[in-house]
């Protein structure tokens, strides 16, 4: 006679089993450490910087593809993964933790102004490095790096950036106007943070510089028509004004001002030096400055090479792709220098493959190869000599470029050397 | 510049929200229902009218032209898609259905057109100045804009007023019974209804865009503004719209223009003041039916 199977029986073969299928799960990721980068990507393909992200992206897969032709950190192919934070804060915050414990990623490699700046703190306190080729925003000037001490890790911010901070062009925007006489300026910005923080490094600058910022003023981005916010902006009397907000408020404003026939000189944010720019507001621009990073380190030319024969038709190159190649590039040779793919190793050489000394190289495939010999090696990027301070930053030229019709042509060249001076802490 | 200039300024971004509003409350009024995909329309005017001047190469009032009917028939189709099957099943089942189809719309467009931003080409305006009431400026883009509004509430209103149609549909708003007792169609008005309040949307899309540009978010970023023109005005009353999407443009324009510099960016947050102030004294809006307390 069959003996009938008793509820408690039941929860005994449950229990057993569901102990068993724990072991093995802690078995998979406890029977040694992965040996494989994950770079976990955030994209902005659904904001108003949507434009940028293409040439980022395809910056992002053909410097991937390079580092694994030449082998792979740690001998692994590395890998990538994309997830979209549409330029907000809180979906930043979500695809920061994905990435980190759904992905298992080893760095997190983007995030811009407006998303890091009020993440800071929690972006520290998730101990995985943030490798940024887009971040500008001022707020980090002394937040992030490894702070000099890179084999502890207790006083790091894990916040790095390959792209310079808005500190340093704006410097140089301002140096400029000072220079050509502009003695009074007002300022038009949008909300966001990337916005706030051109605007308010470029007013401090031009101040600093003698000059007067005789009126600013705050605009909510997405609206139909800023006809009222210039008409306020240009009651007063003013030598030239400094635009900064997303591209498609700034070529409505750009029109609207073109059609009241204002006049004016103008100087744009940074992140307006773009084809879109031209495309749609270039003829209403003309003869407006923009000064942003040259994007043109030691290592430009040989990048440009391989970025525009890397796809039949790639996506107009900018100054963030150029940073997206030094950005993967710092991160394979610190994980190949660490020997292993895990976050805080990679974090404790992301300084060292840039400020160590050693073997000077620009590629990962120079770079491998130092370091499998036994040497040091000193990263010189694409976008700027890509040598990290304890903050995290990095310095390079600024461009001062004039808006034409049919292209931005560049009109001065502001060495780095002439603006590492420009803020005590950096 | 003072604040003539301001008000001028509102009376232009009134317009765009005016013509929408119209045909939101148009809805609201005969319909009997909040359509939140209303603003996708907007958005489907504003590319289709993009199409045209760009692959067709057409200038802007013959886009205008087109543009218009060939958006009110889609949005015709889509409430004899979405709507029309479930119209017994009372406000709430339609109001989630709207919100539904706005959602799918919305990311269908991103998903066919990109995220990218589209601008039509841009149309060089002439200024005119004159120096009275602290100098004021008007450029004939600016012009364009308020005279198409006002020539759209001309038609809107003679539509209403002189035609059997428009007839109809202030009969079916009154008492819908009572105006199928009477011989109404319903059916064919409230179809013609959907045809209005679309071709709206869509010339209000078109005259965006071209202000602007042509996105996804396009008329969704504007229709909190609508939704607020006709609780302003009176829900389902086209008049009370229009009253309704002026007071909001002038004032969004003069917290700009008088409040301080600091105080810019909150143009829309002192609008909707403006819409909880008149309904705290006035509950039923500007031109609405009074509410009946319990």
């Amino acid at each position: 006679m069959r003996t009938p199977i008793t509820r408690r029986d039941a929860m005994k073969a449950l229990g057993a089993s569901g102990t068993f299928a724990l072991a093995g799960c802690i078995g998979e990721t406890g029977g040694g450490e992965n040996q494989t980068v994950l770079l976990g990507q955030p994209t902005v393909s659904t904001s108003k910087w949507d434009f940028l992200q293409p040439a980022v992206t395809a910056a992002t897969e053909m410097t991937i593809q390079e580092v694994n032709d030449a082998g792979g950190p740690l001998g692994n192919d590395m890998e990538f993964k994309q997830r979209e934070t549409a330029l907000k804060p809180q979906q930043a915050r979500t695809v920061v933790q994905q990435f980190k414990n759904n992905d298992g990623a080893t760095v997190i490699g983007g995030l811009l102004s407006s998303e890091v700046t009020p993440l800071v703190d929690f972006l520290t306190s998730q101990e995985i490095p943030i490798v940024s080729n887009w971040l500008g925003t001022t707020a980090v000037d002394t937040r992030g790096g490894d702070h000099g001490t890179p084999d502890d890790v207790s006083d790091d911010e894990w916040v790095w950036r390959t792209q310079i901070s808005d500190s340093i062009h704006t410097a140089g925007a301002a140096q400029k106007m000072v220079s050509e006489g502009y003695e009074n300026v007002a300022i038009l910005n949008g909300t966001a943070q990337g916005e706030r923080s051109w605007a308010d490094a470029f007013e401090k600058w031009f101040t600093n510089g003698g000059g007067e910022v005789v009126n600013r003023i705050e605009v909510e981005e997405g609206k139909s028509t800023y006809k009222a916010e210039l008409d306020r902006l240009f009651e007063a009397d003013f030598d030239a004004w400094g635009l900064a907000t997303g591209l498609n408020d700034v070529v409505t404003i750009l029109r609207e001002w073109s059609n009241a026939g204002y006049g004016g000189q103008l100087i744009l944010e940074d992140a307006l030096r773009d084809e879109a720019l031209i495309e749609n507001a270039g003829e209403q621009a003309e003869g407006a400055w923009i000064a942003s990073p040259t994007g043109q380190g030691p290592a430009y030319d040989a990048f440009e090479e391989k970025y525009k024969s890397f796809k039949s038709d790639p996506p107009a190159l900018h100054a963030w792709a150029v940073t997206c190649y030094d950005m993967v590039n710092v991160v394979a040779l610190a994980a190949h220098r660490a020997g292993s793919a895990d976050p805080t190793e990679v974090e404790k050489n992301l300084g060292p493959v840039t400020r160590q000394g050693g073997t000077t190289v620009s590629n990962f495939a120079d770079g491998k190869e130092a370091l499998d010999n036994g040497d040091e090696v000193q990263y010189q990027g694409a976008a700027t000599p890509c040598t990290f301070t304890e903050y995290g930053n990095v310095l390079g030229n600024v461009a001062i470029e004039r808006v034409t019709p049919s292209a931005f042509e560049q009109v001065d060249v502001i060495p780095a050397s002439d603006l590492e001076n420009v803020l005590d802490e950096y | 510049m003072g604040i003539a200039q301001n008000v001028i300024f509102g009376l232009i971004t009134g317009s765009y929200i005016a013509i929408a509003a119209v045909g939101f409350t148009l809805i609201y009024g005969l319909i009997n229902m909040i359509n939140f995909a209303y603003g996708e329309y907007i958005t489907i005017g504003g590319y289709v009218g993009f199409v045209l001047a760009s692959v067709a190469d057409l200038q802007i009032p013959l886009v205008i032209v087109l543009a218009v009917p060939l958006t009110a028939v889609i949005g015709w189709t889509l409430s004899r898609a979405f709507f029309t099957p479930i119209r017994e099943t009372g406000p709430i089942p339609l109001l989630l259905t709207s919100i539904g189809l706005g959602l799918i719309l919305r990311n269908g467009v991103r998903m066919v057109a990109g995220a990218k931003r589209r601008f039509f080409e841009f149309q060089q305006a002439t200024v005119f100045q004159f120096d009275v009431l602290g100098g004021l400026q008007f450029n004939t883009s600016s012009l364009s804009v308020f005279a198409v509004a006002v020539a759209v509430f001309v038609l809107v209103h003679v539509l209403l007023t002189r035609t059997r149609t428009g007839i109809a549909m202030r009969a079916m708003g009154d008492d819908e019974t009572l105006a199928e007792v009477a011989g109404i169609d319903t059916s064919t008005i409230r179809s013609r209804v959907w045809l209005l309040a679309s071709g709206l949307a869509g010339l209000a899309g078109v005259l965006l865009g071209v202000q602007n540009s042509v996105g996804p978010f396009l008329g969704y970023d504007q229709l909190l503004v609508v939704l607020a023109a006709a609780v302003l005005g009176g829900a389902g009353s086209a008049y009370g719209a229009i009253v309704g999407a002026y007071i909001l443009g002038i004032a969004m324009a003069l917290t700009v223009g008088i409040l301080p510099t600091w105080a810019s960016e909150f143009g829309t947050t002192v609008a909707f003041v403006v819409l909880i102030g008149v309904l705290l004294v006035r509950p039923e809006g500007i031109a609405g039916k009074e509410v009946r307390r319990a």
